[in-house]
């Protein structure tokens, strides 16, 4: 707290007790604000006359501008005139650790105030016996997080504990407002609507793209109250700049490892600098990169979501202490707790969007006044372009802009579940307050009533479970569960987050080092380096080197839910390839990226090794247009290629493939495979596909048609393992199946198994049920992106560029050079058990 | 080692259907796509561990899974039958999840079900899942003696020529780097264990232990059920555990 509020307010000196009392603050606040030589910003005053008005409140300021004071100042204010009983306050918060962090500054300068306001917190950290205690003798001021409102809403008490509330506070709701969590958070506001009679929301949140819409989102659960919207823009504009590195920048890949010996160079000049890289394995990449040119010992530390709690917190202390020169980390230092002075932030390879390069940026230097420093290195051609794109936005302070979705059916079903936990209900009032959730404002009476049916049997239409109902209606038309275990039930189940399955990587003695020796004891009780996705796992055998905390190791067994590994030495070691973190590139930096390439005179501000070869496209093929797609066709080593460039991100462009393939088999031109890359796509045939684009045997505007994503599409959902696993998700989240904890089955894999199965056989039987329904939901936006494939296609319509080339063009290069690199999707798979089969009979063969 | 699949179309019914060959013990055998054996000399299809009403039994714990699997195994079966022509069906054990599945079977699958009962000669082989008899048709009983072959629930290393199910066999292959995980047949000189047939079965990975006391990883033989084929794979390629 001391810290967001230590840069001096106005430029006036503080001496005037009128001055002071113009603040409208009570004394003991006054003299404390007076007594530290500060002033309360506008926007902290702002807060207060809302809130004094009967208002709620959106407050956007930029990180370091004293947000969390201006949520909290209403309170302090009025506690400190009058002592209260109960639950005066709800802070919320999307990172336990932030909850915890924010919890200790308060409690600062109310002891200096000497009020006898009681913080506490409650995550999932909390020992059971204090939330015990909470529940019935609650704080003024309680700090937590959504899911454990989502978990106080669903004991009885709930009516009770929360019947005197005032106030709730949502801290960095950008961070949470459009995702499922919100849908959560906003279901908790609804009740909590219902159950306060004088409830306020106020909201802080970093500068988004539409405000208005959060605003909304707020007001929504007291239609009746004003939502007053508070800006702090200021502070400095932030220093971007762009790598020029002397090397050639690559044409492919996203390592960035040309660049390792500058950075060094910079992490030495620099104080503390934080290089924010996209997924954890370039997290790993890079750390060890850093490290094997690390000649002069510069501390530089390892931070992502993988590695044990342990390890973080090691890392995330030395960080506050100033002991490091550099942390390599992931999205986890994205948000939240202010980790000290840092000096200079780092972004590896594209920033992906200009939201989050922005706050990734606010990292640096927490002091409103002076700017903070970002360095973008672009880890190849096409990231150049886009680098630049994010500095433009940056300068402009542009946001990407995401439209909501409705909330997910999959999320109601777990709060529906918990309502009935905490008290029977009335549909029908309960259909009233959820239409109070800003994410389910227009949901339907029946698409409701199918939820419901789902929570109580399954909802299907084969009536199987009418006897073993979680709920049941009585008499008095209420819904109530039909047993207390259903209660207990609910809350294992409480949350939207769903973590891939995970093993834990335990560091062990090797049985010795020969390959493939599988005799000797293995060692055992070694230390535990953090967690892995089972999946990567899955798919190595004993002996096999990859990269895990910046070790190398090997895999030595499997034991229960651990994977043991001991250390090792190897030249090619595999790097995990994580399945979250991968963000696409944002549809507005795409935009941006595909005008500089239409607009020659752009590209003076490109290095020239990057505006050459712009030209040399120019040249030799066409440059993309804004709205049309360019499509180009070669041969090459006697296959035949088609290349074009969406820029619409990996995911559609792997969705694009999948469906571009299906039909170019049923024209019988034979294709082979694909690859996409985050720009562009290339497919391989074995016809000569671009002689019957010309001579018209194939058209560009039928094989592009928006009707893609009708029939084709649901052929390919039927068999996805991407749909089967967000399907998973949704059913975990439903409560459809459990959420497993730790020793409570063998592995993840039999679930992951299940799950799929379930999946095949209720989209056969039943393509229509809320849990296929909530899938096409999740599966529009997420691992198929098919929404903004759908956008794509609408825009190219008609406009599609065809060049016929002898041979590879310029801007082709790059994603020519991820064949082989990144796994072929889909069918590609089935191709192993071919090739397996050939070598088995060429063995065969060879012996007779 | 001498191994070699062909693809046949047979026309021992006035049906063709696709099956690939699959000597074991020194009779013909016919490995089909869905998991079942077709054993033409006797006009008998072989199916092990049908699992019905799987999803349906949680619903004790109140997991409210689609109660479609049933349906859809039973379909597969009668698929097999019309496809092949077969008039006997042996089903090696697990037929139905837990005992109590017997009784729980919804109208319109016990009626296809009977379909198939009345059309084939079916025997019911007793497997640990279900070991009750019951009167849904056929045969119950603890194992068949058929030319020389046994059929049984449970592999076990004491029988020779011996044709079980039980374990769910899976093979997972990788192949210059990538890896793909399916059911197959596993098979050793005296032994043959088939895949799971019911389509809400899991597997397990023919490393596990639990194979070794019963097939011979010396004499191994692994054909593993692509999505349109059926594929002979080498120990080698074989990962996981």
């Amino acid at each position: 707290m001391q810290k967001s509020t230590s840069a001096p307010s106005a430029k006036k000196p503080i001496d005037a007790d009128l001055f002071a009392q113009a603040w409208g603050l009570p004394p003991v606040v006054r003299d404390w604000f007076v007594g530290k030589n500060w002033a309360p910003r506008q926007h902290q005053l702002d807060m207060l006359e809302a809130d004094r008005s009967g208002k709620s409140a959106l407050l956007i300021a930029p990180t370091g501008a004293g947000k969390t004071l201006a949520g909290f100042l209403p309170s302090i204010a009025e506690l400190a005139v009058e002592p209260f009983d109960g639950m005066h306050t709800l802070y919320i918060s999307p990172l336990k650790a932030l909850a915890v962090d924010v919890a200790r500054n308060l409690m600062d300068p109310i002891s200096d105030m000497g009020l006898n306001i009681r913080v506490e917190t409650r995550t999932g950290d909390t020992p059971s016996s204090r939330r015990q205690r909470q529940r019935f003798d609650p704080p003024n001021i309680l700090m937590t997080t959504p899911e454990q409102l989502a978990l106080m809403l669903s004991h009885k008490e709930a009516p009770k504990l929360f019947g005197s509330l005032k106030r709730v506070v949502l801290d960095e709701l950008h961070a949470l407002a459009l995702s499922k969590r919100g849908d959560l958070l906003a279901l908790g506001l609804a009740r909590l609507g219902t159950l306060c009679p004088d409830l306020k929301i106020s909201a802080l949140s970093a500068t988004v793209a539409k405000p208005e819409l959060l605003r909304e989102w707020i007001g929504t659960p007291k239609p009746e109250r004003e939502v007053a919207f508070i800006t702090n823009e200021g502070g400095a504009d932030p220093e971007v700049e762009i790598l020029a590195s002397d090397d050639r920048v690559p044409w492919a890949g996203h390592s960035a490892q040309y660049a390792v010996p500058e950075l060094l160079e910079i992490i030495k000049q620099n104080g503390t600098t934080l290089l924010f890289v996209n997924t954890r394995s370039q997290a790993e990449l890079m750390f060890q990169s850093l490290w094997e040119l690390n000649e002069d010992g510069l501390a530089i530390a390892l931070h992502h979501g993988s590695l044990d709690v342990e390890q973080r917190r090691k890392v995330e202390a030395a960080m506050v202490a100033g002991k490091l020169q550099a942390v390599v980390c992931t999205s986890t230092l994205d948000l939240g707790i202010d980790w000290g002075d840092v000096d200079l932030v780092i972004q590896i390879g594209a920033p992906k969007g200009s939201s989050r390069l922005l706050q990734r940026i606010g990292r640096s230097n927490h002091r409103l006044d002076e700017p903070s420093r970002a360095l973008l290195v672009p880890a190849n051609r096409f990231e150049v372009l886009e680098c630049e794109a994010a500095k433009e936005a940056v300068k402009e302070r542009a946001q990407d802009s995401e439209d909501p979705q409705p909330g997910g059916l999959d999320v109601l079903a777990q709060h529906v579940l918990g309502v009935a936990c905490s008290a029977p209900f009335n549909a029908v009032q309960l259909y009233d307050e959820i239409i109070r959730a800003w994410p389910y404002r227009d949901l339907e009476w029946e698409q409701f009533e199918r939820v419901v049916d789902f929570v109580a049997t399954g909802g299907y239409a084969l009536r199987a479970y009418e006897r073993f109902a979680r709920l049941r209606k009585t008499e008095d038309d209420t819904w109530r569960i039909a047993h207390p275990k259903i209660a207990q039930q609910y809350r294992m189940n409480v949350g939207t987050i769903v973590e891939e399955p995970m093993l834990k990587v335990r560091l062990v003695r090797s049985r010795g080092q020969k390959r493939g020796a599988t005799t000797g004891p293995i060692g055992r009780g070694g230390r535990v380096l953090g967690e892995i996705e089972e999946y990567f796992i899955s798919q190595l055998a004993p002996g096999d080197t990859f990269i895990f905390g910046g070790e190398i190791v090997a895999f030595e067994a499997l034991k229960d839910t651990e994977a043991y590994v001991s250390r090792a030495v190897a030249k090619n070691p595999k790097i995990p390839s994580y399945m979250g973190g991968k963000f696409p590139l944002s549809t507005y930096l795409a935009e941006r990226v595909r005008k500089t390439l239409a607009t020659p005179k752009l590209w003076q501000a490109l290095p020239n090794q990057v505006s050459d070869w712009l030209r040399l496209q120019r040249d030799v093929s066409t440059l993309p247009g804004t709205d049309s797609l360019l499509v180009e066709t070669f041969p090459k080593a006697d296959k035949f290629f088609m290349v074009c460039y969406p820029f619409e991100g990996r995911l559609a462009h792997q969705t694009l493939g999948m469906l571009l393939t299906k039909r170019l088999e049923r024209d019988r031109a034979k294709p082979l495979g694909f690859v996409a890359s985050e720009y562009a796509l290339a497919i391989w045939c074995a016809t000569d596909i671009g002689a019957q684009f010309k001579r018209g045997r194939l058209s560009l505007d039928e094989l592009f048609d928006e009707d893609m994503l009708g029939d084709d599409l649901e052929t390919w959902l039927d068999e996805s393992s991407l749909m089967q696993r967000t399907f998973r998700n949704c059913a975990i989240i439903s409560g459809l199946i459990e959420r497993r904890y730790p020793g409570q089955e063998k592995s993840g894999r039999q679930i992951t198994m299940s799950s799929d199965l379930i999946y095949n056989v209720l989209y056969e039987h039943e393509p229509d049920h809320i849990l296929i329904q909530a899938t096409r939901r999740d599966a529009s936006r997420g691992l198929l992106d098919i929404e903004r494939l759908g956008t794509c296609l609408k825009r190219i319509r008609r406009h599609i560029i065809h060049q016929d080339l002898e041979r590879i063009s310029p801007l082709a290069v790059p994603v020519m050079l991820e064949i082989g690199k990144v796994p072929i999707f889909g069918e590609g798979r089935e191709s192993v058990l071919a090739e397996a089969a050939e070598d088995l009979l060429r063995e065969a063969a060879g012996k007779h | 080692m001498e191994f070699e699949m062909t693809r046949s179309a047979r026309t021992p019914s006035p049906q063709q259907y696709e099956g690939y060959d699959l000597p074991f013990a020194g009779v013909e055998m016919v490995a089909l796509l869905s998991g079942g054996i077709y054993w033409p000399e006797h006009q008998t299809l072989l199916v092990a561990d049908l699992h019905l009403e799987k999803m349906s039994s949680f619903a004790k714990s109140r997991q409210f899974l689609p109660p479609y699997d049933t349906g859809a195994t039973i379909k597969r079966l009668a698929d097999d039958v019309t496809a092949t022509g077969a008039e006997r069906i042996i089903a090696l054990g697990d037929s139905f999840h837990r005992d109590e599945g017997t009784t729980t079977l919804s109208v319109d699958d016990a009626d296809a079900l009977a379909v198939l009962t009345k059309r084939t000669d079916w025997i019911w082989i007793a497997g640990n899942h279900d070991p009750a008899t019951h009167e849904l048709g056929g045969n119950c009983c603890e194992s068949v003696a058929l030319n020389g072959l046994t059929l049984s629930h449970e592999p076990d290393a004491k029988v020779a020529n011996q044709i079980a199910g039980h374990l769910h066999p899976a093979a997972h292959v990788r192949m210059n780097g990538r890896s793909i995980r399916r059911a197959c047949f596993v098979q050793d000189e005296t032994r043959l264990i088939m895949p799971a047939y019911g389509v809400s079965t899991g597997s397990l990975n023919i490393l596990n232990s639990a194979f070794a006391p019963v097939i011979n990883r010396e004499q191994m033989k692994i054909s593993v059920i692509g999505r349109d084929q059926i594929y002979p794979v080498a120990r080698r390629h074989l990962i996981g555990r």
